[in-house]
């Protein structure tokens, strides 16, 4: 009979000690944080046993992509297509560039226009963020729109062009996006299963937590500090990114003139939404969504996103109500902390 | 009619659900409420993250590179104790305890910051 409940105790105890190694608490991952890259903050969180190898080897691939990608990369295919604007040169351009100019052209055809990569000329007038921002003329931004027209790049094999001087390609709304899809290869290659990255905000999960949950990512509130969520979204092996005009703005005389500028009108979109999160399998593709349907305004974002296969999205209006679409109902859980916004459509 | 009986038994049932409710929200409430936590940084890489509320025994760390820094954890602070660093700015710093709080030592490229984190999310969009 003591021996019998002895035994119980030991089991228990055994029991106990193997529940807790199996648990959580014993995996730890490599984490990064860095500033100077892609002029944003890279957060990663790799676990597994080549997370080290395999989180320098993702900032070695950033930063590649960075001097490729990059309007200010001197020498960089961007920069080039941009110099060479209307005189007629052919440049050749690395893959990887490549497949995100295509990637450009494909959804701004696809938002008709919502997202378009060359309103740079714009970008370049108002200079959000940067020391020369201003609020440009209005005959000055009808001007510069002329110059805007994603079929003005034009793509021979491996070599691309702009087709009209002074237009410009500006891949910030995108290439951030594909840089996401480009680290999560990284891991792949070293043969990592769970890890996060974020690429200022832009977050890219490859499979679940070491623990087998799946990962937990809080969706931005538009109006709040850096940090503070709406709700949560729980995801396996997805990106999930979100734009908004909290990003970069600057405001004068009481109104906020925001980056994600309308390439139809010229000036700092203003269709009622003030935050746009897309959940995609490739962050490439969230990326330009989240910024395509930020233009476009809920109703028409919604339809958008409702039209393509395995893309979801939360948006938020201006008078703090919450969207999602449909595929989103078990995955979102509203969870607002400022106690400010109401949940409206759940799918 | 209701008897004597199911009036009790409805109060006692509202009670509970009360209860329930209100100890649902405040624990939800301590939830979300942010942890500090010091995350000790040498270049790029987080070397070890300290959710300084559970701390109990206090603890040394020894961050070895260019040179080699000693930090000193308690429950609530950290602080750079010593260095083998030229200008011993991180040791002077003292003792860091709140949200914000930063201390460096750039000839180890040591870092620490105190953050304050949500125990519901591993991270938040931007």
């Amino acid at each position: 009979m003591t021996k019998k409940v002895f035994n119980l105790i030991v089991l228990f105890f055994l029991l106990v000690t193997f529940s807790s190694c199996g648990s959580s608490g014993s995996v730890q991952p490599v984490e990064t944080e860095s500033y100077d890259i892609m002029g944003t903050i890279i957060i990663q969180k790799v676990y597994g046993k080549n997370a080290g190898k395999a989180a320098d080897e993702a900032v070695k691939e950033l930063k590649k992509i960075e001097g490729m990608m990059t309007i200010n990369a001197p020498g960089g295919d961007i920069n080039r297509l941009n110099e060479s604007a209307g005189n007629g040169t052919w440049n050749t351009i690395d893959e990887k560039t490549m497949y995100v100019l295509k990637k450009a052209k494909e959804f701004s055809q696809l938002s008709g226009g919502a997202f378009d990569v060359t309103v740079g000329p714009l970008v370049k007038a108002w200079g959000i963020n940067t020391e020369n921002e201003r609020i440009p003329s209005k005959d000055e931004v009808d001007n510069l729109l002329k110059l805007v027209d994603y079929d003005d790049i034009l793509i021979n094999g491996k070599s691309a062009r702009l087709a009209r001087s002074r237009q410009i390609a500006d891949l910030g709304g995108i290439a951030k996006g594909y840089a996401g899809d480009a680290v999560i290869e990284v891991y792949k290659s070293y043969g990592i299963e769970s890890a996060l990255v974020s690429l200022g905000g832009n977050v890219v999960a490859l499979g679940n937590k070491p623990d087998g949950t799946q990962w937990k990512v809080g969706v931005r509130n538009p109006r709040s500090d850096e940090g503070q969520y709406i709700g949560i979204l729980n995801v396996t092996g997805k990106a999930v990114v979100s734009s908004g005009d909290y990003e970069r703005f600057f405001e004068r005389n009481g109104v906020r003139y925001h980056h994600i500028l309308d390439p139809k009108t010229g000036y700092p979109a203003d269709s009622g939404l003030i935050g746009t999160t897309i959940v995609a399998d490739l962050s490439v593709d969230a990326d330009a969504l989240s910024t395509a349907t930020f233009v476009l305004g809920l109703e028409k974002g919604l339809k958008l996103i409702e039209s393509i296969k395995g893309v979801e999205a939360v948006f938020v209006t201006k008078d703090k109500k919450v969207y999602t679409t449909k595929g989103l109902k078990d995955s979102f859980i509203f969870d607002d902390e400022s106690g400010e916004y109401e949940y409206v459509k759940k799918g | 009619m209701l008897k004597k009986g199911d009036v009790i038994l409805v109060a006692l049932i509202l009670t509970a659900i009360i209860l329930g409710v209100a100890g649902t929200r405040i624990m939800g409430a301590i939830d979300r409420s942010d942890s500090l936590v010091a995350v000790i940084k040498q270049g790029d890489r987080v070397i070890r993250r300290i959710n300084l509320e559970k701390v109990g025994n206090a603890e040394r760390i020894v961050v070895s590179g260019d040179y080699r820094d000693t930090i000193l954890v308690e429950k609530g602070r950290i602080r750079f104790e010593d260095a083998d660093c030229p200008d011993h700015v991180c040791v002077r710093t003292g003792w860091l305890s709140e949200k914000g709080d930063t201390a460096v030592c750039i000839p180890n490229r040591t870092m620490i910051k105190i953050t304050g984190e949500k125990s519901k999310v591993d991270i938040v969009t931007d």
